[in-house]
């Protein structure tokens, strides 16, 4: 088993580190890299004479801002230009930024010169509690609603209830969490909740702990619903047909209760596709969600990502999909073994 | 077939789905020749956001660009046949097949003739054009005297195995999943845009790719369940080749999952257009689905019939697919 | 354990449905930010939060005025004395004003401008649009008898130079280059510096030096000479500005309307989506929301309770929606045609759906209010029937199948339009140009990109029609920006040029006599009318929301929109 764990784990790793290499070669052959948006930026902020604004003028600003960052090496060790492959030794940005990972250096935010292992330390500290408590509290809710849906099939709660979830799911994120926004913290219907106010002034750790409760329970309200009927349904689907099978059956005619029988008997079969889809939540937590971050003002990961990703800050981008790919590997990885833990005659293979 | 006949004879909610997807699929075909008073993409400059109660003439009210609501609703039942109905087939289909083999044959089981790898690398190496003229034509060498190994060894009974390695299948899938999980999704948009508008066919394969490795993950979950059930290894024992009892066997019962999850991703690939149309990639506002008109609410929150009426069709076509489905899998397992 | 917890909830609902606190002269007030400026860097601010803020930390020679919408001295005790050094260089003589200091009391002197100037164009600094922008300023004499008199010259003419050479934010020297190292390169030497070349020691001292202080995060570690120093940032969520207690511009009498700072704190709260925003202002969580969208401002009107709690301004700022052709395109090549198709866009019916009719609409680049428009030239307005005569005239024939086609030609007329994703306003106006187009035979192709696509695409000539905004000012008639043939290929995006429109565009900006500068716009006005490069469509509006308790509030058409340090809460004895 430990062979096994620690050669799933170094392939993950290896795997990862091809991805991100993937994107950091891609991201730098894409049109409208930091250069070309400093001259935007320029011939947007419509301050600008007639000489700066000249095609020349822009090419030097170009050219700076490409020197500064150490753009103007060749992207990896061989480049194909005009028909020719060309060896350019490790003169390169792919070997520079290689080396400098591999001593821990993600290298810095081209906007601000920012460290990026900071800068995402920072916004994990709120997305990852945030998408954590909420991917937990969904799997509790989805096994609960699932376990119920399974033993009252006919019943009106029950038809209520899946019509609720069937409806959740065609609601996109951002519609269920603007709705939310503006029923429970509008001063016009309910004002129940804070959506983005200020951190109470000059206030003690009980306060503080209270407040972010507060911030927190929208923003983590909209990601549960998202996610439940993703996880609910394929369950109670699962459930209904472990029902019928022989075993069940036979359980029943022990005289096991519903509820018990699906319980002991039903649920750890039915449990398989629960854990995949769960696992797949695991690169959100570190790569957020834009939406809710956005809407509730949540200085989280998935926002610093698309922000980064818009401004073309490669060395932030590149960094969030390392982690996200080291992430959602460690979630197969993961499924995989809970697979077996339910369910031992699932050995993964090597 | 008599049972599954029976089925929708006896049951009215299952009538009812299939009527509405009919009603869909007949409104999406006719929508360029339906009298509509407007057209799906002809801005009303005078009622922007117009209610419905409010409107004339706008028998759904009007979005924030001023376009009216129903005729975009039809435009997206058409758009709903004709892209978004065989994405989610194509994603399911390509998801299907990748997630079954990666659980059936994992990284050992398959075993691909070493001479193949070798013709392989040679075409990668011609097709790129790398330099090296006798590297390649070393390379052709080796694998034509591989081949003729194979051809040989395979002669003799026990020799099939030699001259082959294993193709790690489970790892490559696993990758790609990864891959297209990890880049984040604006990049990818945004070397998309830059290139020339998606046309149909296109934007049919994005979606797909987008779309297929959450089936993929769940069908080589339960393709992992499967294979430890006692009827494989009786399959096994009765010298079946491996290939049939994958197609035969084990698919029709790792896609059992697919079932349930089959008119969730329809909603799902709805909610990616939406995203799309969100962030204005590919398709510009004369392009009507119901993602994009559930989109445009941002502009003006107020305006809830923008959201509520795609937002119903959609839900009913979801509701009507699964009623459906579980139709179909009550027909299988009758 | 429990009860705290139901306690705390308690609380928490009892606070969140409470009234808002009533808000004390002391009290902060707050903003609303759409993103996080991100850097504070004063080399490398790149979007409006970032400047918002380095007014409030730095002060520049000249800023601007929001009353009067017109640029002021600031940091100088006047506007400089304009001399012309022959044809082509002007000198600027600035003083600067004599109370101006630091906060550890030295005063700032003309040394410090001079290095600041230096700064701006230092190789290895992020300063590379600073370079592009002052690079016009080539050398800075100082005045061997009066430490705070300086002679800025200057590359050109014309009053734009003027309020360019006034609008940076003047660093102390005392805390980057205690040893006056840079005092002994020149200005014009930096300028020139090759960039194969290493830099001079003293310049890679203050490279090093510059980025170790981490200005980006923690400008505190360069104290600027303004009214305000940042007490926290919390990233992508809120900064707080605090009002220093000893200011040197509290001490001037009569104060000047640009070196107001009435707040004790300012808070910036990062909300980036509109709904949200208008939530947190109706709640009071912020005061003032500048950039409302029409659709947030009409809601926000129609309530009463809001009408009641906030004051609602809305008045034309200078952004100009204009629609563009490509005239390199052979179909766009004759003016005709261009005509034809600017006969296809409908801004009276624009302004209404997308502005709620506050769009003001133009004959061209000029403001109908200024004294230089041409009030002789009609309005554009739709008018199909005149597109299709004027198709004609143009040589286009119109076949059978309903399509324009030119005698021998392969395909009939058809146009894409680009534009940028994210605006209504813009999706709404090519989708009008494409129903108005159809109309008359001509399909259009819709291709909305992401902003950074969009200027590549757009200066690389990859367009037939795009509708964006032209940024105009109450300052300066610089059109040459965007219309001179030296600009073609970067801000010159349709292409278009002719000596006539040259020549008016590089005589208008640097003529002295108002009525001969009259006769040169309207002129100007007419013949880009005529040759239609672009078409504008009328004036954006800009509109504000602010608590109706604030007192000063002086909105502008200018950005922010209103003028940031002049509010204030009214004191504790006139509040109710």
């Amino acid at each position: 088993m430990w062979r096994w764990l620690f050669g799933r784990l170094a392939r993950a790793a290896g795997f990862a580190w091809l991805i991100t290499s993937l994107v950091f070669i891609v991201s730098r052959q894409l049109p409208g890299g930091p250069d070309q948006l400093a001259v935007a930026d320029l011939s947007e902020s419509g301050r600008l004479g007639a000489a700066a604004q000249a095609a020349g003028s822009q090419q030097v600003v170009r050219l700076a801002v490409r020197r500064r960052l150490g753009l103007e090496l060749p992207v990896f060790y061989v480049t194909r230009a005009g028909g020719q492959w060309q060896w350019h030794g490790t003169a390169n940005q792919y070997h520079h930024w290689a080396v400098a990972v591999l001593h821990g250096d993600l290298g810095r935010s081209y906007r601000d010169g920012q460290p990026v292992g900071t800068l995402l330390r920072e916004a994990l500290r709120f997305t990852l509690p945030l998408a954590a408590s909420a991917a937990g509290l969904a799997a509790g809710l989805a096994l609960g609603l699932g376990l119920y849906l399974a033993r009252r099939p006919g019943s009106v709660g029950a038809r209520l209830l899946g019509g609720l979830l069937n409806g959740l799911q065609v609601t996109p994120l951002f519609l269920l969490a603007l709705g939310l926004l503006l029923l429970l913290a509008n001063p016009e219907f309910l004002n129940l909740l804070p959506a983005a106010g200020q951190a109470p002034a000059a206030s003690s750790g009980g306060h503080l702990v209270v407040y972010w409760l507060g911030r927190a329970a929208l923003p983590l309200l909209s990601l549960v619903l998202t996610v439940l009927p993703e996880l609910t349904l394929p369950l109670v689907a699962n459930l209904r047909h472990e029902a019928t099978t022989g075993y069940a059956t036979t359980a029943r005619a022990k005289g096991l209760p519903v509820g018990q029988m699906l319980r002991r008997h039903a649920l750890p079969n039915a449990l398989l596709p629960l854990l995949t889809t769960l696992t797949d939540l695991l690169p959100a937590l570190v790569a957020g969600t834009v939406v809710v971050e956005v809407l509730f003002a949540l200085p989280g990961s998935g926002r610093l990502l698309a922000e980064a990703a818009a401004a073309h800050d490669y060395p932030l981008v590149v960094a969030g999909v390392l982690l996200t790919a080291l992430a959602r590997l460690l979630g197969l990885l993961l499924a995989d073994m809970l697979n077996f833990l339910i369910d031992p005659r699932l050995r993964p293979s090597a | 077939m008599p049972p599954r006949l029976f089925l929708l004879r006896t049951r009215p909610a299952a009538r009812l789905a299939l009527g509405w997807l009919l009603l869909l699929v007949i409104v999406g075909a006719l929508a360029p020749w339906l009298p509509l008073p407007y057209a799906p993409t002809t801005p009303d400059l005078l009622q922007v956001a117009a209610s419905p109660a409010t409107s004339s003439g706008h028998y759904l009210g009007t979005d924030s660009l001023g376009r009216d609501v129903l005729a975009g609703l039809v435009a997206g039942a058409r758009r709903l046949v004709l892209l978004t109905l065989p994405a989610v087939a194509l994603a399911i289909l390509l998801g299907t097949l990748a997630g079954a083999a990666a659980g059936f044959w994992g990284n050992r089981r398959l075993r691909l003739p070493l001479a193949a790898i070798g013709w392989a690398l040679a075409a990668t190496w011609w097709g790129l054009r790398l330099p090296g003229v006798a590297f390649l034509c070393g390379l052709l060498g080796i694998s034509a005297a591989l081949t003729l190994l194979t051809w040989r060894a395979a002669r003799h009974p026990t020799g099939h195995r030699r001259y082959t390695c294993a193709l790690p299948l489970d790892g490559m899938v696993l990758g790609i999943i990864t891959l297209l999980g990890s880049v984040p999704r604006l990049i990818l948009l945004v070397a998309l845009a830059a290139g020339p508008p998606l046309a149909t066919p296109q934007l049919l394969a994005l979606l797909a790719l987008l779309a297929w490795p959450e089936a993929a993950r769940l069908v080589r979950g339960q393709m992992h369940w499967v294979r430890a059930q006692p009827f494989m290894e009786a399959a096994q024992a009765s010298g079946l080749p491996l290939s049939r009892i994958w197609w035969r066997h084990a698919l029709p019962h790792a896609c059992r999952p697919l079932l349930a999850f089959g008119p969730l991703s329809l909603a799902g690939l709805v909610g990616l257009e939406s995203a799309l149309a969100f962030l204005g990639i590919g398709q510009g506002p004369d392009v009507v689905s119901w993602g994009s008109q559930l989109a445009s609410v941002r502009h003006d929150t107020t305006a809830w019939w923008v959201a509520v009426f795609p937002g119903l069709a959609l839900f009913l076509t979801l509701l009507a697919l699964q009623k459906l489905a579980k139709l179909a899998s009550s027909a299988v397992h009758k | 354990m429990k009860y705290f917890w139901l306690g705390s909830l308690l609380s928490l609902l009892v606070s969140a449905c409470s009234a808002p606190p009533v808000k004390q002269a002391s009290s902060p007030v707050t903003i609303r930010w759409s993103r996080d400026p991100g850097t504070l860097d004063p080399l490398a601010l790149s979007n409006p939060s970032a400047l918002d803020a380095a007014n409030l930390l730095h002060v520049a020679l000249l800023s601007i005025d929001y009353q009067a919408n017109a640029y002021a001295p600031a940091l100088a005790q006047a506007l400089p004395q304009i001399r012309s050094l022959g044809d082509s260089l002007t000198a600027l003589d600035y003083e600067l004003r004599s109370a101006a200091s630091w906060d550890d009391g030295q005063p700032v002197l003309a040394t410090d401008v001079d290095f600041t100037l230096k700064l701006l164009n230092c190789p290895g600094l992020p300063n590379e649009a600073n370079r592009a922008q002052y690079g016009f300023i080539q050398e800075v004499r100082l005045d061997p008898a009066n430490p705070r008199r300086f002679t800025l010259i200057c590359r050109g003419r014309g009053e734009d130079i003027t309020i360019a050479s006034g609008d940076f934010p003047v660093l102390p020297e005392s805390v980057l280059d205690p040893a006056h190292t840079l005092r002994y390169l020149s200005l014009a030497k930096l300028q020139a510096w090759p960039a194969t070349q290493a830099p001079a020691p003293a310049v890679a001292a203050l490279v090093q030096r510059y980025q170790q202080a981490n200005l980006a995060r923690e400008p505190s570690h360069l104290p600027g000479c303004g009214p305000y120093r940042l007490a926290a940032w919390e990233t992508n969520h809120q900064l707080r500005f605090q009002r220093k207690t000893k200011w040197w511009a509290d001490k001037l009498r009569p104060a000047p309307q640009v070196l107001q700072a009435r707040p004790q704190e300012l808070v910036f709260t990062v909300l980036p989506d509109d709904a949200a925003a208008a939530l947190a202002l109706r709640r009071h969580e912020v005061d003032v929301y500048p950039q409302v969208p029409a659709r947030i401002f009409q809601q926000l009107q129609a309530s009463t309770k809001a009408q009641a709690e906030f004051a609602f301004y809305s008045q034309p700022s200078y952004d100009i929606l204009t629609a563009g052709f490509n005239t390199r395109r052979p179909a766009l090549r004759d003016k005709r045609t261009r005509q034809a198709l600017s006969y296809l866009f409908d801004p009276a019916g624009l302004s209404a759906a997308t502005q709620l009719g506050q769009g003001r609409r133009t004959v061209g680049l000029l403001p109908p209010g200024s004294p230089f428009y041409n009030d002789s030239l009609p309005l554009p307005t739709l008018a199909p029937d005149r597109a299709v005569a004027l198709l004609r005239q143009a040589g286009w024939q119109r076949r059978a199948d309903g399509h324009w086609w030119q005698p021998g030609a392969t395909s009939p007329l058809a146009l894409n339009v680009r534009y940028r994703t994210e605006e209504a306003t813009f999706a709404t106006t090519a989708l009008q140009f494409q129903t108005a187009a159809a109309r008359v035979g001509i399909a259009v192709t819709l291709l909305p990109a992401e902003s950074s696509a969009l200027t590549n695409l757009l200066q690389t000539g990859d367009f037939d029609v795009y509708i964006r905004l032209i940024k105009g000012s109450p300052f300066s008639f610089n059109f040459a920006t965007f219309l001179h043939s030296s600009t073609i290929g970067s801000g010159n995006i349709t292409g278009f040029s002719t000596p006539l429109t040259d020549r008016l565009l590089l005589a208008i900006p640097t003529e002295g006599d108002a009525r001969r500068k009259r006769l040169l716009l309207r002129r100007l006005q007419a013949v880009l009318r005529d040759e239609m490069p672009l078409l504008p469509l009328f004036y954006l509006p800009t509109r504000l929301v602010v608590n109706r308790r604030l007192q000063h509030v002086i909105p502008s058409g200018l950005k922010p929109g209103y003028a940031l340090t002049a509010l204030s809460w009214p004191a504790a004895a006139n509040s109710n």
